[in-house]
């Protein structure tokens, strides 16, 4: 679905840090440095915060709690003993402790609420700035690139992997980068509190890092078992629920009942061996957590007995372990979270580095004045190497005139309109708009000198004002207005509640095909274009409509230049010429009636495509 | 909470290894507070003696018991994540079968992608809430309480101080969740607003280009972007919220620690080892004190997917309760519709009507009509894919009165879409044959009928070949005599066809009427078709229309009787040779 092969995705998903990637996506981040250096303040700021409470507490027990307690001669601690008199001193300091202690907190409550605040922010600013331009990218991209692209993956580009990419900046990459920094800081206190303890610590830290990474290696291999065998029975599960008519009618739900099983097996195992892993991972980290603090409570106590360690300070010692293990023991997350990344920025790159082939040239020429004489010179074009959909073809269409191309299905008609609005560039030859290459032109701005009616032309979410208008400065409502009678569809409008402000499209009214094809004309005919392209809709409607779009067409056409693919009658019948293709050949051109007489090919397509319509007419 | 029993009852399948893996649980908890009391013990024997060589013994008896409590707590997982993935794999094997079973007008009717919805993210929400949910709960149950019971002997006021701010997160974060779910949506919202955009712009890229209209079109991509990003970031804030509450509350613990412990230290009325005790299980008890809040979290999605799985366990398999019993020895093959109509649900439209039709035995039925007319709808009943009102007789009986297996059985069945499976080309052809082996010469023989054996030859590992994404793509003409042959396979005495001759070529069409004409000797066929040319040679032809039988006969009776069949003839003899010119 996502547009890569199983073998390429497996690549992409292997890959777990690349520099010149990661250099790459900071280029996004760049614009925003402000934001991430006060993240990294705020961070900072909690970070010393954090470490602040356990020093007051540090504090308190040396202080005042140690002064009191030392009080009796003897230095034996006796619950029953009388307390002395003036310990009320010593209260009051220990009071001032748990006040200062008590607003470091509620500060650290406000900085870790800042701290999420500020990630998000950031996260958010670069995923905007991303994902619009990762947009306006795909949108630049040609058609043939859209058609060999299934939709739905396209669109997990701007969204699914966009938002991976976020968990890279917020909690992958600015909390990965603080946690190597907490890490060495607190050891660097862990040796100023007491460096005999410290040099425990530091002694015992390598067997925690090599556990925890030799764990991140099986467990993202396991993973990958897991997930390719999830792959496997949810495809199977896809393939056999679109093909359940062939199971049932052939009576083979228990065979493929065993063979889902055999999937499911499949994936019950992969799924042990991770929870193997895992049950083994955290119980062993949390031992080997528990043998370094054995060890601080072995040395630690010998040195309290001898008075180098103060009890507070082991306190303190303790709580800074805490501290100082926990972004080790995460590693292994935050390793996840910057592969997952890494894939997804990948697919990204894919796309920003694809540029399109039919692009506007370093200097775009503008037509002035322009006229709308449409040339086709000796084109040739085809999808795929070495079968041409069209070849050698060459017409003209002067100023104003109206050419209707006809002919069978895959003769070629639609790749002469696609040609024309710039879809594709010719394989041979040139098209040309008063007499200027279109390769020489802006695409986009070349398009918008055309009218456009498609078959079945796409509706977008919104009201019929903005469908018909399509954010285009040229269009105002009094041209839509006017664009609404010319088409005959001011009908069409005045009868939807709301009227132009109706919503269509998913969530508003529907439309049948005859409105849709009047409004596709109105929407043509709101920006008074010089050129019309219109494809003709094959489907019947009732005789009304019919009558109705055959009007607005005529208006359409009427003093434009005009490429039609026609399947009315009315239409061929009045066109300046009619050009017969066959097999991606121009065979015969004329005027109705004289095509007729030759009586070749359009004698035999019009016997074929128009008759009909003629019958009718001439009954009616 | 009842509705989640009944899945909890397939965890007791397993009950045995699943209360082994909840006893370990309490045994970790309590191995956990021991640890933290040695070394408080410990701690206040440093004041009372000036021996040392305590601590080395207290170092092994430390190492003991982690090690000791790192085997429950492997156990524990090893066991209760082990049964809960136990339990995804049964339930996913039911709701298959369940799926295979469904008569064919529930999928009809539903998504594919629902009802993938349900064996994937709804059976893991309940995994996950019932099996290591569970243990993370039980673990919160028993370590919390414990280390509450263990402090209170120490100092029982320092313990009141310490619940009060406990008591006060969550009342606050209690305030907060209805804020964060609303904000929540909103975020949910404007990200399918994002991807519905794109959605858009990409299946209408056709209209965005040809009016160069891209500009506008970012936008309003850039302004949906934005929303979601404002969104985001007011979900980020109540986030920060939760966070800041929470974390806040844990470390206010430590205040009572500070100042009540530290006065009841001046008072001699509790040592430095017991502040230890206190200080150590405060901070063993903040992370399962949170994972209660995930689970309540996770609760109301667990019920939610526990209802839809419901449903579908629950989906009555209409036609197959409702089948006979009967059994046709021999089938002969004779085929009788009589006034057959059918509504398909939610439609206005009958999709048939007053259908009636003799087909003897061992004789062929062509069925033509415009797009829509029924043509599909028709064959789809021969094999009971739906119920319909009227009758069909199968050899006199009606098809009500067999047995699933008795009449579909009988039929062997070329579908429209000619859907094949992943599979190598000999299992797509396998499928067909009543024990599901072929032999190379039978397999030989079936591929020659049908027309495909020379492209057969052609790739790369022969039957052998992979067919789908992983194997070779197939042409749709090739798919269309891959599922001739299969239907062919199982040589049965009826023949259905719809409409499987579309892709072919018109030389490939006639040599494969030709065959099937000879395989069709002895056999039952009816077969629907697009193009007129493909049922020429039936005994009979129906022509329908807008569901109702227009007209019937032989192919020269209905050139004059139907101006439908006439018109259709000619057009498509026309187009024929158009074709054919070069």
């Amino acid at each position: 679905m996502s547009g890569y092969t199983e073998a390429e995705k497996e690549v992409i998903a292997t890959k777990a840090w690349d520099t010149a990637l990661l250099k790459r996506l900071l280029g996004y981040a760049k614009p925003h440095k402000w934001l991430f250096f006060q993240s990294f303040l705020v961070i900072l700021g909690l970070f010393a915060l954090d470490l602040a409470g356990p020093y007051v507490l540090r504090r308190a027990i040396d202080g005042p709690v140690a002064e009191a307690l030392v009080e009796p001669e003897s230095g034996e601690v006796l619950a029953d003993a009388a307390v002395p008199e003036d310990t009320d001193e010593q209260l009051r300091r220990l009071g001032l402790h748990a006040l200062l202690y008590l607003t470091i907190m509620l500060a650290a409550g406000g900085f870790r609420y800042l701290q999420a605040v500020q990630l998000g922010r950031t996260g958010q600013a670069v995923i905007h700035d991303l994902r619009t331009h990762l947009f306006r990218h795909m949108q630049r991209q040609d058609l043939a690139w859209y058609d060999a692209r299934p939709t739905g993956a396209l669109v997990t580009r701007v969204t699914g992997d966009i938002e991976n990419l976020n968990e890279l900046f917020t909690s992958g990459l600015i909390v990965l980068v603080f946690d190597f920094v907490k890490i060495f800081a607190i050891l660097a206190i862990l040796f100023t509190l007491d460096s005999q303890l410290a040099l425990f610590v530091l002694a015992l830290t390598p067997l925690l890092v090599v556990t925890s990474l030799g764990f991140r290696g099986g467990a993202r291999r396991a993973h990958r078992v897991v997930r390719a065998r999830l792959a496997d029975l949810n495809g199977y599960l896809q393939e056999v629920l679109s093909g359940i008519r062939v199971v049932q009618m052939f009576r083979r739900e228990e065979r493929v009942a065993g063979r889902f099983a055999g999937l499911l097996g499949s994936y019950f195992r992969a799924n042990l061996r991770t929870i193997l892993l895992f049950a083994l991972f955290f119980p062993s980290i949390e031992f080997l957590t528990i043998v370094i603090k054995g060890a601080i409570v072995w040395r630690g106590g010998s040195s309290i007995l001898t008075g180098a360690l103060t009890m507070g300070v082991f306190f303190q010692f303790w709580f800074y372990l805490q501290h100082y293990l926990n972004p080790i023991r995460e590693l292994g997350e935050r390793y996840n979270v910057m592969q997952q990344a890494f894939a997804s920025s990948e697919r990204v790159f894919h796309i920003l580095d694809t540029e399109p082939e039919v692009g506007p040239p370093a200097a775009a020429k503008r037509p002035e004045p322009f006229r709308g004489r449409v040339a086709f010179d000796r084109v040739s074009f085809s999808y795929l190497e070495g079968t041409p959909v069209i070849e050698d073809i060459s017409f003209e269409i002067p100023a104003g005139d109206t050419v209707a191309i006809v002919g069978a299905t895959g003769a070629g008609k639609s790749t002469l309109v696609n040609l024309l609005l710039r879809f594709y560039d010719p394989s041979a030859g040139t098209v040309s708009i008063d007499g200027i290459d279109l390769r020489e032109l802006d695409p986009t701005e070349h398009r918008s000198h055309l009218g456009l009616v498609q078959q079945e032309d796409f509706l977008f979410t919104g009201t019929v004002r903005e469908n018909l208008a399509l954010g285009r400065a040229s269009v105002s409502d009094a041209s839509i207005a006017r664009a609404l009678e010319v088409s005959c569809a001011g009908d069409v409008v005045r009868r939807l509640p709301g009227g132009l402000d109706a919503e269509v499209a998913e969530r508003g009214v529907t439309l049948s095909t005859g409105e849709r094809e009047l409004l596709a004309i109105a929407r043509a005919l709101a920006a008074d274009p010089h050129v019309v392209i219109l494809d003709e809709a094959t489907s019947s409607v009732d005789s009304g409509t019919e009558a109705r779009i055959e009007e607005a067409t005529h208006n359409l056409l009427r003093g434009r230049t005009a490429l039609v693919v026609a399947h009315r009658l009315s239409t061929v019948r009045r066109a300046d010429r009619i050009l017969v293709l066959h097999k991606g050949r121009l065979r015969e051109q004329g005027t109705h009636e004289e095509l007729l007489e030759q009586g070749g090919l359009y004698a035999k397509l019009y016997a074929l495509q128009f008759r009909d319509a003629d019958d009718t007419a001439r009954a009616g | 909470m009842r509705r989640l029993w009944t899945f909890f009852r397939r965890f007791l399948v397993h009950r045995k290894i699943l209360f082994a893996g909840f006893l370990t649980i309490p045994l970790g908890s309590l191995a956990d507070i021991w640890l933290t009391l040695e070394i408080g013990d410990g701690l206040n024997r440093l004041r009372n003696s000036d021996d040392t060589t305590f601590l080395r013994g207290l170092f092994f008896s430390l190492v003991a018991i982690a090690f000791v409590r790192g085997v429950f707590r492997f156990l524990q997982r090893w066991w209760i994540v082990g049964v809960s993935r136990r339990v995804e794999a049964d339930l996913k094997q039911d709701l298959f079968d369940k799926l295979a079973s469904l008569p064919f007008a529930f999928h009809n009717k539903s998504r594919t992608g629902d009802i993938v919805s349900r064996l994937t993210s709804d059976v893991e929400n309940i995994r996950m809430f019932l099996g290591p949910g569970m243990m993370y709960v039980l673990g919160a149950l028993t370590l919390v309480p414990t280390s509450l019971f263990v402090l209170m002997r120490l100092e029982p006021r320092l313990v009141l101080f310490m619940l009060l701010p406990i008591g006060l997160m969550g009342l606050g974060v209690r305030a907060l969740v209805p804020r964060l779910h609303r904000i929540s949506t909103q975020v949910q919202e404007s990200l399918a607003d994002i991807s519905h955009h794109a959605q858009e712009t990409f299946a209408g890229v056709r209209v965005v280009k040809g009016y160069g209209v891209d500009a506008q079109q970012v936008g309003r991509f850039e302004t949906a972007s934005r929303e979601n990003r404002d969104h985001q970031i007011r979900l980020s804030r109540v986030r920060g919220m939760m966070d800041a509450i929470t974390h806040t509350a844990f470390n206010l613990t430590f205040l009572p620690i500070l100042f009540v412990g530290g006065m009841a230290m001046i008072d001699r009325s509790l040592a430095a080892g017991d502040l230890f005790k206190f200080i150590d299980l405060t901070l063993k008890v903040f992370w399962p004190v949170i994972s209660l809040g995930w689970m309540a979290g996770m609760y109301p999605r667990a019920l939610v997917s526990a209802e839809r799985i419901d449903t579908l366990l629950n989906e009555r398999a209409e036609i197959e309760e409702g089948a006979g019993t009967r059994e046709l020895d021999e089938v002969r093959g004779e085929l009788a519709l009589q006034r057959v109509s059918f509504l398909y649900p939610d439609t206005s439209e009958p999709a048939l009507q007053g259908v009636s039709v003799q087909i003897p035995a061992e004789s062929s039925l062509g069925v033509v009509g415009p797009t829509g007319s029924g043509k599909s709808t028709l064959l789809n009943l021969l094999g009971r894919m739906f119920d319909c009102q009227g009758e069909i007789r199968l050899d006199g009986v009606p098809i009500r009165d067999l047995s699933l297996s008795s009449l579909r059985g009988a039929i062997a069945y070329v579908p429209q879409d000619s859907f094949l499976f992943s599979e190598t080309w000999r299992d797509n052809v396998g499928l067909g044959a009543p024990d599901g082996e072929l032999s190379d010469e039978r397999l030989q023989e079936l591929a020659e009928r049908a027309c495909i054996a020379e492209d057969v030859a052609g790739f790369p590992d022969g039957y052998e070949q992979l067919i789908g994404e992983r194997g070779v793509t197939l042409s749709g003409g090739q798919r269309q005599r891959t599922c001739i042959a299969r239907a062919l396979a199982k040589d049965p005495p009826v023949l259905v066809l719809d409409d499987c001759l579309s892709a072919v070529d018109t030389e490939t069409e006639a040599q494969l009427i030709h065959n099937l004409r000879a395989a069709g000797q002895g056999r039952t066929v009816v077969l629907a078709a697009h193009r007129l040319s493909a049922v020429r040679h039936a005994d009979r032809i129906l022509v329908l229309n807008g569901g109702r039988v227009e007209a019937q006969g032989t192919h020269g009776e209905l050139l004059d009787a139907s101006p439908w069949y006439r018109e259709t003839w000619d057009r498509q003899r026309a187009e024929e040779e158009l074709e054919e010119l070069s």
